[in-house]
């Protein structure tokens, strides 16, 4: 019995959750900074299996959201559900548990370990053996480490790193650490992946090959919540939602977002 | 427990916590200046104290040149710490566990050369007004206790003035706030550090002969003294010199409840379960406000 | 070509074995003083082990291993020399304790980070220093406990330094080998990944304080068995042996063997046992000097002798185009 889980069942999950109800779910979340609001009664919601799109201008209050969705913040009103379950005061360590994983908008590899190594902790949490454990190297803890190689294996022909599997991931381009961050992301079998600012930094054919690749994990299942900046890459998502000073101003596909009045307003001031 | 007992380890007390107070004055004002935690802090009091007593007992000095001259020996003291170790390490990229790994080890180094050079016994020094004691309503002080108190407060004091009036006072904190900024205006930014230490050694200095009279002069009095020293300055808010004396003062009458109620012997145990509690418990100290990130 | 590769296996099997050999052979060469040295080397590795693995895998400073070391001690003293149990029991009941105790003090002082867990490790161990002081009744203060067994297993007593050797370097090096294990693990790669980047590695599942406390325990776990040997060895343990000048010595071999390897507080264990024999005549000079080597480590050699060396040879077969790796 291998110790790795079968990629066919998270599409599964991801697809039986796709029934309108959303996997995630943000009600009034609010929190401010000394004085200064941030957020002010954010709602919205991600469906399960759609790659949905959060944009805003700057100060809008997308790091803060973003933070507060992925751990690193609690907010001070409010509530998240993910998958019907209030994660609102979990610990980052928890909603990875619960399958909701996040970049970081720049991008942070493990700089002294290889991109094998990177890609092999994507798994880390679908094992359970413990330190003293490994130091007996027990077959458990054998067939753990073997199972996280085979899965760094796989991510690496997937993501198109094999060239620089062995080299310490602090010393690849930039555009590659993306690429690992993701990969590894890909590869702790997420339910739902948080990214944040995914092209930042990229030249335009880094960008191209950014969409290529989350319109193929979309299709392949994977639930997507993207911040980021950049139209063009938000282009992807079937659902956007834009975000203005602390709140959700218009919600709906990109060429419904572009006719909105209070979005044109925020962005353009007409 | 009788009102005179209490009463005498109260003034017991202030007179230990105004000590702690002075070294985590030190210790702040070094982190405040280069966010560096010297470990070395009770061992400038150490350098300051036994120069106090080889220039008295072996060269024959009157006290006063001889306890002016200790202070200075103690800023020569921080000056060489920063040309000679810190600087380097910096140039080499010192992360937070090596700038600590390497004060200590300084800390360590001048233990163990007072060790070598003037042995294991203690030695004792003459106090401020020698042997004289102040009666307070039936509970006795010596007058160097008094002085030590005094001198502290006027230390806290012009340092104050010296930090919020003084060119150079002003220049220092800027240096600590905005390096790069600091340098554009003209302030020579790596002479600031340097100062910063000089500054430290100095207070340290000023420990050593203040508190030498009062506990007597030893190889290690450096390492307790240095922790005790950080809990003031913890308990004060690490980035607030000032807030070390009240840190210090409040560690110090914490002590000497702990020594009439347990038991003589651990009183170091009960300052370092405080110490470790205060980390735990409120980092950023009594008043001061400034978060610390973890260390 | 089949030659190459034949002299690449020699190579590699010469590269463990001729150190085994000289290893075995030592203590039919030296003097009972020389061998007297290389056991308290021993223990020290196994102690100092410890500290390295926390401080170079966690970024731990521990400065409370002479208290688990001491725990560890006593522990012997207590079971074998006052109530006449087997070395096993005395040894597991320190490890067992030293584990139980880090694992409480180490729960809330491990959110620490930095300065503050560091002072906090020396705080305590001042207190173990004092404790062991004051609570004369279990460990008899500076008057010591005497008259610790040997340890003796099938009535063979280990109760010379030849022998003693033969003890306490084999346990060593076989810690040394479930080290190494660990840290080609799936914990060990989780330690390096929460070294370099903690939010990163919270986010992948690692629980960053459970394993700095388990790291913690595993540590303090080392010295108490490096303590228990240490009694058995000397047979008489004091207060004196256990002061915080001890925790600095382990934290000293530990920075300057290098922390990064599994094999480096080996180098810094022989260095510090050594070196006060070399400059024993020129008095207490040795404190100063250890002082010295510390700042000397780590502003010219933060990565140790052991990291010099392993970098060192990492070039040299790089440069053979052998895939050549170090432990």
């Amino acid at each position: 019995m291998s110790a790795v889980a079968n990629k066919d069942e998270v599409s599964s999950k991801n697809a039986a959750a796709t029934d309108g109800t959303g996997l995630l779910r943000i009600s009034h979340i609010s929190h401010r900074f000394g004085g200064l609001q941030v957020l002010d009664g954010v709602e919205f919601e991600v469906a399960a299996g759609t790659l949905t799109g959060l944009i805003g201008p700057n100060g809008a209050g997308k790091s803060t959201l973003f933070n507060i969705v992925s751990g690193f913040l609690i907010a001070q009103s409010g509530s998240i559900l993910f998958d019907g379950r209030d994660i609102t005061r979990d610990s980052v360590r928890a909603r990875s548990a619960a399958g909701l994983v996040r970049t970081f908008q720049t991008p942070k590899v493990f700089g002294k370990l290889s991109v094998r190594e990177n890609l092999m902790i994507g798994y880390y949490q679908h094992l359970h053996s413990g330190p003293f454990g490994n130091m007996l190297r027990t077959p458990r803890s054998r067939g753990e480490i073997e199972g996280m190689r085979a899965q760094a294996v796989q991510a690496g022909e997937r993501f198109g790193l094999q060239e620089v599997m062995d080299r310490p991931a602090g010393k690849v381009t930039a555009g590659m650490q993306r690429l690992v961050e993701l990969a590894r992301a890909w590869v702790s079998q997420p339910r739902l992946l948080l990214l944040d600012e995914p092209s930042s930094g990229l030249n335009s054919t880094e960008i191209e090959q950014m969409r290529a690749a989350l319109q193929r994990l979309n299709r392949e299942g994977m639930t997507i919540l993207l911040v980021s900046h950049d139209m063009d890459l938000v282009d992807v998502a079937s659902e956007v939602h834009v975000l203005c000073f602390g709140s959700i101003i218009a919600s709906g596909t990109m060429a419904q977002i572009k006719q909105d009045q209070a979005v044109r307003q925020a962005y353009l001031g007409v | 427990m009788s009102l005179d007992l209490l009463f005498q380890s109260v003034l017991t007390g202030l007179t230990n916590g105004f000590v702690y107070g002075l070294v985590g004055l030190g210790i702040a004002s070094i982190f405040r200046g280069t966010r560096i935690i010297n470990a070395m802090q009770g061992d400038f009091a150490l350098i300051g104290g036994i120069t106090a007593v080889l220039l008295l007992e072996r060269q024959g000095w009157p006290m006063a040149p001889a306890f002016l001259a200790a202070v200075v020996i103690g800023g020569v003291a921080g000056w060489l710490l920063e040309i000679l170790l810190v600087r380097p390490l910096r140039r080499r990229g010192g992360t937070e566990d090596s700038y600590l790994l390497l004060t200590l080890g300084a800390a360590f180094a001048v233990s163990a050369l007072v060790l070598y050079f003037v042995g294991r016994d203690s030695h004792a020094l003459p106090g401020i007004g020698g042997e004289g004691i102040v009666v307070i309503a039936d509970a006795a002080m010596r007058i160097h206790a008094i002085w030590l108190i005094a001198i502290s407060l006027a230390v806290m004091l012009s340092l104050r003035v010296f930090f919020t009036r003084t060119a150079l006072g002003l220049s220092m904190m800027a240096a600590a706030l905005d390096p790069e900024g600091a340098l554009t205006t003209g302030i020579n930014v790596p002479l600031m550090r340097t100062l910063t230490f000089v500054l430290g050694g100095l207070v340290g200095g000023l420990a050593g002969v203040l508190v030498g009279p009062l506990v007597t002069v030893y190889y290690n009095m450096g390492l307790l003294l240095t922790l005790k020293g950080f809990a003031a300055a913890i308990l004060g808010g690490l980035t607030n010199p000032l807030g070390a004396i009240v840190g210090g003062v409040t560690l110090g009458l914490l002590e000497s409840i702990a020594i009439v109620t347990i038991s003589s012997g651990y009183k170091d145990v009960v300052a370092m379960v405080i110490l470790i509690i205060i980390m735990i418990v409120m980092p950023n100290g009594l008043l001061g406000r400034r978060l610390r990130k973890g260390g | 070509m089949p030659s190459e590769t034949h002299t690449t296996k020699l190579r590699r099997t010469l590269l463990w074995l001729v150190p085994l050999v000289l290893w075995a052979a030592f203590p039919l060469v030296a003097t009972r003083h020389m061998v007297d040295l290389l056991v308290f080397a021993g223990l020290y590795s196994i102690a100092g082990l410890g500290v390295a693995f926390l401080l170079g895998q966690c970024g731990i400073v521990n400065l409370a291993q002479s208290v688990f070391y001491g725990i560890g001690a006593y522990s012997v003293a207590w079971f074998c020399a006052n109530k006449g149990f087997p070395s096993a029991v005395g040894i597991a009941a320190g490890i067992g304790l030293s584990m139980t105790i880090a694992a409480i003090v180490g729960w809330p002082i491990l959110r620490l980070s930095g300065y503050f867990l560091a002072l906090a490790t020396l705080a305590l161990g001042i207190i173990g220093q004092v404790l062991f002081l004051e609570w004369d009744g279990v460990t008899g203060g500076t008057l010591g406990i005497g008259g610790i067994p040997f340890i003796e297993p099938f009535g063979f007593a280990f109760d010379t330094p030849a022998r003693f050797y033969f003890l306490v370097w084999p346990i060593a090096f076989v810690l040394l080998l479930l080290h190494y294990n660990l840290l080609h693990s799936r914990n060990g790669l989780a330690l390096r990944a929460m070294r370099d980047e903690p939010d990163a590695a919270a986010v992948l599942g690692v629980d960053i304080h459970k394993l700095k406390v388990q790291m913690f325990m595993l540590s303090a776990a080392l010295g108490s068995l490096a303590g228990s040997l240490f009694a058995h060895y000397v047979t008489f343990v004091s207060v004196d042996s256990f002061a915080i000048d001890r925790a600095i010595s382990f934290l000293l071999l530990a920075v300057l063997g290098g922390v990064y390897t599994v094999w480096g507080p080996v180098l810094g264990a022989l260095f510090i046992t050594i070196l006060p024999q070399w400059l024993s005549r020129l008095g207490d000079i040795h404190a100063f000097v250890f002082a010295a080597a510390l700042i000397a480590a780590v502003i010219l050699l933060p990565e140790g002798f052991g990291g010099a060396i392993s970098h060192w040879w990492q070039r040299r077969t790089a440069k053979r185009g052998l895939n050549g790796g170090s432990p």
